[in-house]
């Protein structure tokens, strides 16, 4: 199916709060949440997407999380992304695997990588990540603590000796390692 | 187990190791706060450019900067190449030289003297490849 | 839908055979036989694998036993550390153990990573260390080498 045929099937066959667009040569639909288990239903009965290729999140900073899934059609060979926005306070989300049994790991991936809670799924347990880890390390606001213990040996300036801070360069002109907050430390 | 160099088949521009030329430096900073991984240690101190000590116009000493410490720490190091792309002043070279493999982690990090001497076993630029994009200068 | 068995990976067809440690002589007449224990947990685990391949171009080192290697060839997680460590427990004695490439000898370039080990050795003792991201095969025997003499 072409991405014109899809858009078309689509603006059929789904509510008209899903938007359809082409997207890197497939197309992308725009679910929202309550709609969700329809969407991947209509992608895989109705597009003959049968191949599930992945699940995965992208934190949106203030506009919350959207959890984006790909599906492939072997026969028609025809990319389809479905997209979906969450709230930053409560993302949850009814599970992909009763439309594609395959989304049980991306799921587990990631609830323990973002926090985003898959209603139904039958083992929700962590997948990754070692026993006893606290926090989900794929937010935007999750530290590499790693960079905050270690001191950056960029942090004196060209010919300053001893403890950086010590010369001339003004605070606010001073560099800090990237990507740590000002003044974040490890707890 | 020896060195590496083109004759020995290994391939143009192999990575194998880092060299500083110290003459080149003049402590900029840049492949410190470049690397990912941290792990280029600088340390150094101003010193009065001699005969310079009063120039001209407002009365204001000259000053350079001058190498304290300069180390590399293989041990995290990934070769990436970004400290050799970043240096403006083509201090640092790639050598394809690989068997320095140590018994004591901390002995994977090369100070000045060890990164002056694989500089000897930096090869001579090699020529451009067939399609390659002409040189920026 | 219902579920699927897989068949056990094996050797040439024969499921649940794994793949045996790669052995390497060394010395002129066989002087020392090591046996080499790869943990090739990511893509270090391919420069070892051709190194084993092209055992037999060691240089002549003087030994007289057996010599059990542990080589750890990539990035040790978290998750992943507590298998390592037990896989090492079995490596039979004598043994030595070599690491390889920057993420097993001190994190690599995942020193900063939420579930990274910075370093196998945070755990067992190691005997030499590799640098290279990743070494080439050649380093591995002179890394090899290199633990022979340490252990004299």
């Amino acid at each position: 199916m072409t991405p014109e045929e899809i858009i078309a099937a689509a603006g059929a066959g789904l509510p008209p709060e899903v938007r359809c667009e082409p997207d890197h040569g497939g197309v992308m639909l725009r679910v929202p949440p309550g709609h969700w288990l329809a969407g991947l239903a209509f992608a895989r009965e109705r597009l003959d997407c049968d191949f599930f290729d992945w699940l995965t999140a992208v934190d949106e900073a203030d506009e919350g999380f959207s959890v984006v899934v790909h599906v492939y059609s072997l026969a028609g060979r025809h990319h389809v992304l479905l997209a979906t926005a969450l709230p930053r306070s409560a993302p949850r989300l009814p599970t992909a695997t009763g439309v594609y049994r395959g989304a049980a790991w991306h799921e587990r991936e990631t609830h323990e990588m973002f926090g985003i809670g898959f209603d139904g799924h039958p083992h929700l347990a962590p997948l990754l990540l070692p026993d006893g880890f606290e926090g989900h390390p794929l937010r935007k606001d999750f530290v590499l603590a790693a960079r905050a213990a270690k001191e950056w040996p960029g942090a004196k300036e060209p010919g300053e000796r001893g403890v950086p801070g010590k010369r001339g360069v003004p605070r606010a002109r001073r560099r800090g390692p990237p990507h740590v907050p000002h003044g974040w430390r490890p707890a | 187990m020896t060195a590496g160099t083109p004759a020995d088949g290994l391939p143009a521009r192999s990575r194998g190791v880092i060299a500083l030329l110290e003459e080149n430096c003049t402590v900029c900073m840049l492949c410190a706060r470049e690397c990912p991984d941290w792990c280029i240690y600088i340390e150094s101190h101003q010193e009065p450019v001699p005969g310079a000590e009063y120039g001209g116009a407002g009365d204001r000493r000259r000053v350079r900067n001058v190498l304290d410490r300069f180390a590399i720490d293989f041990s995290l190091c990934m070769y990436c190449g970004i400290c050799v792309e970043a240096c403006p002043y083509d201090a640092l070279f790639w050598s394809p030289e690989f068997s320095y493999a140590e018994t004591d982690i901390a002995a994977l990090t090369h100070e000045q003297g060890r990164l002056r001497e694989w500089m000897w076993t930096v090869p001579p630029p090699p020529a451009h490849d067939q399609g390659q994009r002409p040189p920026r200068d | 839908m219902a579920a699927v068995d897989l068949p056990l990976p094996g050797v040439a067809g024969r499921p649940g055979t794994g793949p045996g440690p790669g052995v390497i002589t060394v010395g002129a007449g066989g002087g020392c036989t090591l046996r080499v224990f790869d943990a090739g947990l990511a893509c270090c685990g391919v420069e070892v694998a051709a190194a084993l391949r092209r055992s037999g171009a060691l240089a002549t080192v003087t030994a007289s036993q057996q010599l059990n290697v542990f080589v750890v060839a990539g990035t040790v997680t978290d998750k992943l550390a507590p298998y390592v460590l037990k896989a090492f427990q079995d490596t039979p004695l004598p043994r030595r153990v070599l690491s390889f490439g920057a993420c097993a000898n001190s994190g690599g370039p995942y020193w900063d990573s939420y579930c990274v080990t910075k370093g196998v050795d945070q755990f067992i003792p190691v005997d030499a260390y590799v640098p290279g991201c990743p070494p080439r095969p050649e380093a591995l025997l002179a890394g090899l080498a290199l633990v022979l003499r340490a252990g004299e």
